[in-house]
């Protein structure tokens, strides 16, 4: 029995080791569009989709990707982390990173002895406990507020690019529209201008 | 202590073999075995017990092995109560006793088990009108469990109302399964004189206990033996306390005869009865002394009374049920052998008190008799035994002048007219504290026992003697839980509690879904501040440890944004209250939980400590006098030093009722431009070029609006590690207080 256990919680490592954590992916990303792309690195062995129940909405899908050896996961997370990789739209990148433990929902459980107590109110450490337990919630709350705050941000830069891309868009179509029906080579000659035509 | 050792180790022995199998030919295969006093054989329909389900699973025996290292195992092939399988139900009616056997290919179809799993034997019936199928007479119906004639087929998710004849992939099987139902009462019969044998072996030492009025109802007992055709050699002893126990025998075979009589709103209880005695009597058989077989006799009568009460509410749809639960549930564990007997005992003092609960509901009557009235019942309950004699039985029990009357409504009633009667107030005391006594003597025997579990036994047993000594007052509850509160700070490990697999889980939909809808129904916990390396089982044990509760719980699986310091999971409870219980509790009190330590490093005092704990909370609602959490096993860790270690790096679990946020398939992406016009005026090439993945090239546009992103992630990534860091900073110096004091 241990032995089994052992077996597998080895076999479940190497799987860790193998396994590339990708997030800032948009929703049309699927396992196959994740597998297209990461094909190119390797086999894909596997793909997992993190589910994200405790955050609040418009957060990027996660994923964990198993590729077939770990050299493959390593050069996927070298590639993303060289150049922005792109994955079903423009310009956010997805990012890369080695995927830990807890990311996974099947770990295996591991080989010790969790133990509880219930304190005694009396006991002097239950206040520290219950501030204890006042500051990891005083956390939660910090950390989602950072997050939130790190949303706002990313909408603002996704505005900002949206709106000079539009703009750019918009110029360059205007040139392209007057060289077009002729209103620029009449206003050459109008001018007398000299022009390089190509 | 020999025969608490027989106790631990209830009689098991391996009948006739049939091959060798397995890879080395290491693998021995039996047609039948012994096994706590009752005879097995292969396809034979057995009673599954599972810790925390309130209703034991039904299988059939397929396949019964037993490896080179001595580890027995059974195949088998699974029997699906409507309840599980209702989803896919839909409208069918079903009977009130139907199964449906599992078929097909799939999960849920067989498994393998340990054979000390087994919790009974367990009849059932195949009523299909399939040709194949000898019908059942009508006398092998009404003694029967259970019916089927339908099959579910796993894979599919179907029902099915066909015999396949090929069910689990094992030709024949189903006709074989029909032959042997119908065995299976011979059986029964069979493993019931080999109790009534071992019964007379046992000493008349404990006769004296049994009092005045219970001789007189053991000579009740007797005559109805007679009719009921039992052995004469038990008529030779009519005074003793054996003789009570065959009369659990006899109410069985009473029971049978009862059946016959067509009484068919009755007969549901009473084959549950039947099917509780047996059991019962067979785990006394076992046990093979005098003390033990007197507790087990209470712990029957117990179960007893849930049925007696059962009657006694039966215009009450919604309390009988309960009490059907229980009694049923009771009916299997006690039929189990031994070393599940804290489970047994700790089962049934919660039975006792629900039925006790529900007698001042029901009746209204006063509190503090209606424990006696249990006891009191437990007398009464003999008169079970003769189903039509019963209210004469009443009569002497009571010293009230009621009549004999085969109506058994109207003795049902009358039993409870005779609560409130003075007299039996008196004589049931006086039994009462006999029983005290009696139980002590056991007690004292049993703690000195060795073994696990053994000292969690015992305590069950103090509490009945509490109960039953005349204190039923509020205060000595509160009084308990005061004791309680000083065991308050102990630390106990946590320990895995799963016998086998979990059929709950086979035919759920999806997490998603699940946690939606337990959020609807309040029965979700969000639980924060675990160790965030925790898994979902040791999620599980945790909370079956600290609150006797059972749950399926969900890692929040981490990801890059994550605080390391905080571990979260998703809990679903399978009530309401529970999940509001668990909620304040862990609001109001504080839950140390360690990191986990590797096994090997464990070297804590380990202390023998039997201790009786109740929890007020539990009082408070009136459904569990016991907790036997913190010392399962009974192992008790040295406490200070271990609470020492305990909170060196240990965190107060929290729990919340935060909603679970699901993302909705957005259609748009933060981040990403799509200009439609482009779209269209792109060559194709180029449109998939956009589309598909690919690195970007430094000479685009693109790649300089990707800079700006990957800026973006990195602040936000820097941003969210100097917080954490921060946050661990300030969790250490807290901790430190924690630790210094």
């Amino acid at each position: 029995m241990e032995s089994t256990a052992q077996t597998e919680s080895a076999a479940f490592k190497e799987k860790v080791r193998r396994t590339v954590y990708l997030d800032n992916l948009s929703p049309h990303v699927t396992e196959s569009v994740l597998k297209t792309a990461l094909n190119q690195f390797g086999t894909v062995k596997s793909v997992e989709f993190i589910p994200n129940y405790t955050e609040s909405k418009n957060i990027p899908l996660c994923a964990l990707v198993e590729m077939e050896h770990v050299k493959q996961a390593k050069a996927v997370i070298a590639a993303l982390g060289e150049f922005p990789f792109m994955m079903s739209g423009m310009p956010r990148p997805v990012r890369a990173r080695p995927a830990e433990v807890e990311m996974f929902d099947d770990r295996p459980k591991p080989d010790r002895i969790i133990r509880c107590c219930w304190l005694n109110p009396n006991d002097p450490a239950f206040e520290v406990a219950q501030k204890l337990k006042q500051m990891v919630r005083q956390h939660a709350a910090e950390a989602s507020f950072v997050l939130k705050n790190q949303l706002e941000e990313e909408e603002k830069l996704a505005k900002q690019q949206r709106d000079s891309l539009k703009a750019n868009y918009k110029k360059y179509e205007l040139i392209d529209g007057i060289i077009g029906d002729g209103t620029a080579q009449r206003l050459v000659r109008r001018y007398g201008m000299k022009v390089l035509d190509n | 202590m020999v025969e608490v050792a027989e106790v631990e180790n209830p009689e098991f022995k391996w009948g006739k073999k049939r091959g060798i199998g397995g890879k080395k030919k290491d693998v021995q295969f039996y047609e039948s075995f012994t096994y706590d006093g009752v005879e097995y054989t292969l396809y034979d329909c057995v009673y599954m017990y599972k810790e925390d389900e309130p209703e034991p699973y039904i299988g059939k025996l397929i396949k019964i092995w037993e490896h080179s290292d001595k580890t027995k195992k059974v195949k088998v092939l699974w029997f699906f109560r409507p309840c599980e399988i209702a989803k896919f139900l839909g409208n069918d009616q079903t009977l009130e006793n139907e199964l449906f056997l599992a078929c097909g290919e799939g999960v849920g179809l067989v498994n393998i088990n340990p054979l000390e799993a087994i919790a009974g034997k367990c009849n059932v019936v195949c009523i299909s009108k399939d040709s194949r199928n000898p019908q059942p007479s009508n006398e092998e119906l009404q003694m029967s469990d259970f019916v089927f004639c339908r099959t579910f087929d796993v894979g599919h998710h179907q029902i099915l109302d066909k015999m396949d004849e090929k069910v689990a992939g094992i030709e024949g099987v189903v006709l074989s399964l029909i032959i042997k139902f119908l065995l299976n009462r011979v059986d029964h019969k069979k493993s019931s004189s080999v109790v009534k044998l071992d019964s007379i072996k046992k000493e008349d030492g404990m006769i004296a206990v049994a009092g005045d009025e219970r001789v007189n109802s053991s000579k009740d007992v007797h005559e109805e033996h007679k009719t009921a055709k039992a052995k004469s050699l038990l008529v030779k002893e009519p005074t003793s306390s054996i003789n009570i126990e065959s009369g659990g025998r006899a109410k069985s075979n009473g029971v049978q005869e009862n059946i016959s009589s067509d009484k068919t709103t009755l007969r549901s209880e009473v084959k549950e009865n039947a099917h509780l005695k047996v059991p019962t009597v067979n785990h006394r058989s076992s046990s093979g002394e005098g003390e033990h077989s007197r507790i087990s006799v209470d712990f029957s009568e117990v179960a007893n009374t849930t049925d007696r009460l059962e009657k006694t509410s039966r215009g009450k749809t919604n309390l009988r049920s309960k009490v059907e639960e229980n009694a049923d549930s009771e009916a299997l564990t006690l039929g189990q052998k031994s070393s599940l007997r804290e489970k047994v005992a700790s089962d049934r003092t919660t039975s006792s008190s629900k039925a006790y609960s529900e007698i001042r509901e029901g009746k209204g009557a006063q509190v503090p008799i209606s424990k006696f009235k249990v006891k009191e019942e437990l007398k009464s309950t003999k008169d079970r035994s003769e189903l039509d004699n019963r209210a004469s039985k009443r009569v002497k029990l009571d010293d009230s002048a009621k009549l004999y009357d085969d109506n058994e409504k109207n003795s049902v009633q009358k039993l409870g007219c005779d609560f409130d009667q003075n007299s039996a107030k008196e004589i049931v005391p006086a039994i009462a504290t006999e029983d005290k006594s009696k139980l002590k003597l056991a007690v004292a025997k049993e703690s000195h026992g060795i073994e696990k579990g053994s000292p969690k036994w015992p305590k069950v047993d103090e509490k009945l003697v509490k109960l039953s000594s005349g204190k039923f007052s509020r205060d000595s509850a509160i009084q308990t839980s005061n004791i309680d509160k000083k065991t308050d700070n102990q630390v106990s490990e946590v320990t895995p509690r799963q016998i086998f697999e979990d059929r709950s889980s086979w035919f759920k939909e999806s997490w998603e879904d699940r946690l939606q809808g337990a959020h609807e129904q309040g029965k979700l916990v969000l639980l924060e501040n675990l160790d965030p390396s925790c898994t979902k089982a040791e999620v599980e044990d945790i909370i079956w440890h600290a609150f006797e509760k059972v749950c399926s719980a969900k890692m929040v699986q981490r990801n890059a944004t994550s605080s390391p310091h905080s571990g979260q999971a998703y809990v679903i409870f399978k009530k309401k209250e529970e999940a509001e219980m668990v909620i304040t509790k862990l609001d109001e009190g504080c839950l140390l939980l360690s990191n986990g330590r590797r096994k090997a490093h464990r070297g804590a005092k380990v202390v023998l400590k039997p201790s009786c704990k109740v929890q007020d909370e539990e009082l408070k609602s009136g459904f569990d006098l016991t907790d036997l959490d913190a010392d399962s096993l009974g192992l008790e860790i040295d406490f200070e030093a271990d609470l020492k270690e305990l909170t060196r790096d240990s965190k107060p679990l929290i729990g919340s009722s935060r909603a679970p946020c699901f993302t909705k398939k957005q259609s748009t992406f933060l981040g990403h431009i799509a200009l439609e016009k482009l779209k269209i005026q792109m060559p194709r090439e180029m449109r998939e070029a956009v589309s598909t993945s690919h690195c970007s090239q430094p000479n685009t546009l693109e790649y300089d609006m990707a800079m700006e992103w990957c800026l973006q992630q990195e602040r936000s990534e820097r941003a969210l590690k100097v917080l954490y860091k921060r946050q661990g900073e300030e969790l250490r110096r807290l901790k430190a207080k924690l630790k210094s004091k």
